[in-house]
């Protein structure tokens, strides 16, 4: 009887010792995992940002983003503009008058303010609580002006999801992870 | 805008028109074209579009303003995530195994579902983790430590305690855990085929992040709109079918979506101290088996009789001939289905488009208006699409592999044979909502024992 216990004490020493053996075997491997795909580890976070360069202003950001009204924004890079008096970020193609009537305007939420400053200059503000980031403007502006309006990813309203609903979906691939330390690829200071 | 281009300008204004582009560039900007030009990226209509229009010199001293743009803002610092969920961790095995309180660890989920879901809305969480880690190791690129912390802290937790990351700190598990009302017994048969979608989203996942065809495993998660409180529709209706389900089937997401889950699955199996209905010696009264919300507690098995044993064995050697075919048959399968996976990625998607719009229609697909600035031919395109369908063949084979191996392990444990003498929660299944504590007489004997040691002390 009792070499019969001593033999069950035995094996159950055993079974344990092995299964800390496949418990610290099975942590190293997890460790060496996370370990591996973090050997160069990047201090800062990352956050998501449209190159504008790439961008070809489809208008997905507005429909794709998961937040409604979109995560981007039209910004304005004043040290690109022209302040032209005819903008084509601010009037529709086909305005009949160049002044601020609504119908003249091709922002389908009036988000752009046009501002007097002398003849025949106008300068563009964009209020953000009124832009989708639809693009409209941007497309105008890059086309047949200096293109100082772009899209951007609004880092006060951005959630910074795993992944980037809008980047799935971008015809471009313009929208990528950025250092959180630098969250803006700003048009006037890329090129 | 296409009709903007073929009218030309509006109105009949043109007042800021200038007459030659070239010379109206001041030096600096010529300059920086220069650069721009050496990168081979950079669209060439975007850097003359830089200086159509100079910026004026204005007469009345008007300043030129700048754009205000917020910063990022985390909410609280990568180390504070990793050290709450630590700490979420470390209190749930506290609830678990020494508080044993099905009471407290609702509370807790509660607290969980608040701040990892509500307020941290969701991402990053050690779910998606897997991807990003997957990634990482993959590619050799960089990876924030604090990810590859919340991939790991699970994991190791539940080496070492069991799923306690599914009892009380997962916001998904947490949300569906509340929508529990009367659980049924999922079928065998339908459970045991169930069982296998978490490995396959694992590996399937797994192969679309790597091959970078987006993450997967996030696009699937149905209750982050939730969290944010904002998402496109198709999202808030699979998370509330998800949740209505989830009243009869308790826990769907957990239970045969999860791909996290393998990996708690494997790493709880090999638990130091597993989660235990009871604290004492179970006396065999099956009072716990009704409480299990996910059907995880294991009934004593009596000894088998030697003619049974040779049947088993039998299946054993049948399983065992039938195990290259599983396998085989998966991979088949993997092979097959990996063209169809594949068009989900960018360079698939463009040479699908190229090839199947007609000249006329060429404009009107963004794919196409973005695949021109890159100044590559369609059969560039189409060789670049081919290289990534056989890339995603052979990564899914590798996952058909994967779920193979799984499903014929699985076949033949079933051959198993297994003496089990008490009542004892599943290392697998068991997602620990301590739902089991309360059944257990022996349990209540101890909390009502305690409860009179107090009030005795108290009277002394």
């Amino acid at each position: 009887m009792g070499v019969c216990v001593r033999e069950r004490e035995q094996e159950a020493t055993r079974r344990d010792a092995l299964a800390w053996l496949l418990r610290a075997g099975a942590g190293a491997v997890v460790a060496s995992f996370a370990a591996k795909a973090a050997q160069r580890p990047t201090a800062d976070r990352t956050v998501w940002q449209i190159d504008p360069r790439a961008c070809i202003q489809c208008g997905r950001c507005e429909t794709e983003c998961v937040l409604h009204p979109s995560a981007v924004k039209c910004v304005h890079g004043y040290a690109m503009c022209g302040y032209c008096k005819l903008c084509f970020g601010y009037f529709k193609s086909d305005a009949a008058r160049l002044d601020e009537a609504a119908e003249n305007q091709i922002c389908p939420t009036g988000a752009i303010s046009r501002v007097f400053i002398e003849d025949p200059y106008f300068e563009y503000h964009i209020d953000e609580s009124l832009c989708t980031g639809c693009g409209l403007c941007v497309k105008g502006c890059t086309h047949f002006g200096n293109g100082s309006l772009y899209l951007q990813i609004r880092h006060d309203r951005c959630t910074n999801c795993n992944t980037c609903r809008i980047a799935e979906k971008c015809p471009a691939q313009a929208i990528s992870r950025v250092p959180a330390s630098r969250p803006y690829l700003l048009k006037e200071s890329l090129c | 805008m296409r009709d903007d281009r073929a009218r030309g300008a509006p109105g009949g204004a043109s007042v800021c028109l200038p007459a030659d582009e070239q010379t109206l560039v001041p030096p600096i900007l010529r300059a920086k074209q220069k650069i721009c030009a050496n990168l081979v990226w950079v669209p060439a209509a975007t850097t003359v579009a830089a200086s159509r229009f100079p910026q004026p010199q204005f007469d009345s001293g008007h300043t030129v303003p700048q754009t205000v743009h917020p910063p990022f803002e985390a909410l609280v610092p990568a180390w504070a995530d990793v050290l709450i969920l630590a700490l979420a961790l470390a209190v749930t095995v506290w609830l678990a195994h020494r508080v044993r309180s099905r009471r407290w660890l609702l509370v807790f989920s509660l607290v969980c579902l608040a701040w990892f879901g509500f307020i941290r809305q969701g991402c990053i969480c050690p779910v998606g983790a897997v991807q990003n880690v997957a990634v990482a190791a993959w590619s050799g690129g960089g990876l924030p430590w604090s990810v590859a912390a919340l991939f790991a802290l699970p994991l190791l937790t539940a080496l070492l305690f069991g799923r306690v990351f599914c009892g009380a700190v997962c916001p998904l598990g947490a949300l569906q855990d509340l929508f529990i009302i009367t659980p049924q017994r999922v079928p065998r048969s339908v459970d045991a085929v169930l069982r296998l979608v978490p490995p396959a989203v694992l590996a399937v996942g797994l192969v679309y992040a790597i091959n970078g065809a987006g993450y997967l495993i996030c696009r699937t998660d149905p209750f982050v709109g939730l969290f944010r409180r904002s998402a496109p529709m198709p999202m808030f209706l699979t998370g509330a079918a998800v949740l209505l389900v989830g009243m009869v089937v308790a826990r769907p997401y957990c239970r045969y979506f999860c791909p996290y889950g393998v990996l708690l699955e494997w790493c709880s199996r090999l638990a130091w101290r597993p989660f235990a209905i009871t604290a004492h010696e179970c006396i065999n009264c099956r009072l716990c088996v009704g409480t299990c919300p996910v059907d995880a507690i294991t009934v004593p098995r009596p000894a088998l009789s030697d003619t049974a044993r040779s049947g088993l064995f039998r299946r054993f050697v049948l399983m065992l001939m039938l195990a290259p075919l599983v396998v085989a048959g998966c991979v088949a399968a993997g092979w097959l289905l990996g063209a169809q996976a594949a068009r989900a990625h960018p360079s698939v998607i463009v040479a699908e488009r190229l090839a199947q719009t007609p000249e006329s229609e060429m404009d009107l697909h963004p794919e196409i208006e973005a695949f021109k600035r890159t100044g590559r031919t369609p059969e560039q395109a189409a060789a670049e699409a081919a290289v990534t369908v056989a890339r995603f063949r052979r990564g899914c084979a590798w996952a058909g592999v994967f779920v193979g191996a799984i499903m014929a392990l699985r076949l033949l444990g079933m051959t198993r044979l297994q003496r089990r003498t008490l009542h004892e929660a599943d290392r697998e299944r068991c997602i620990v909502c301590g739902r089991c504590f309360a059944a257990c007489p022996k349990n209540v004997q101890r909390s009502t024992s305690n409860a009179q040691l107090s009030n005795q002390k108290g009277d002394t």
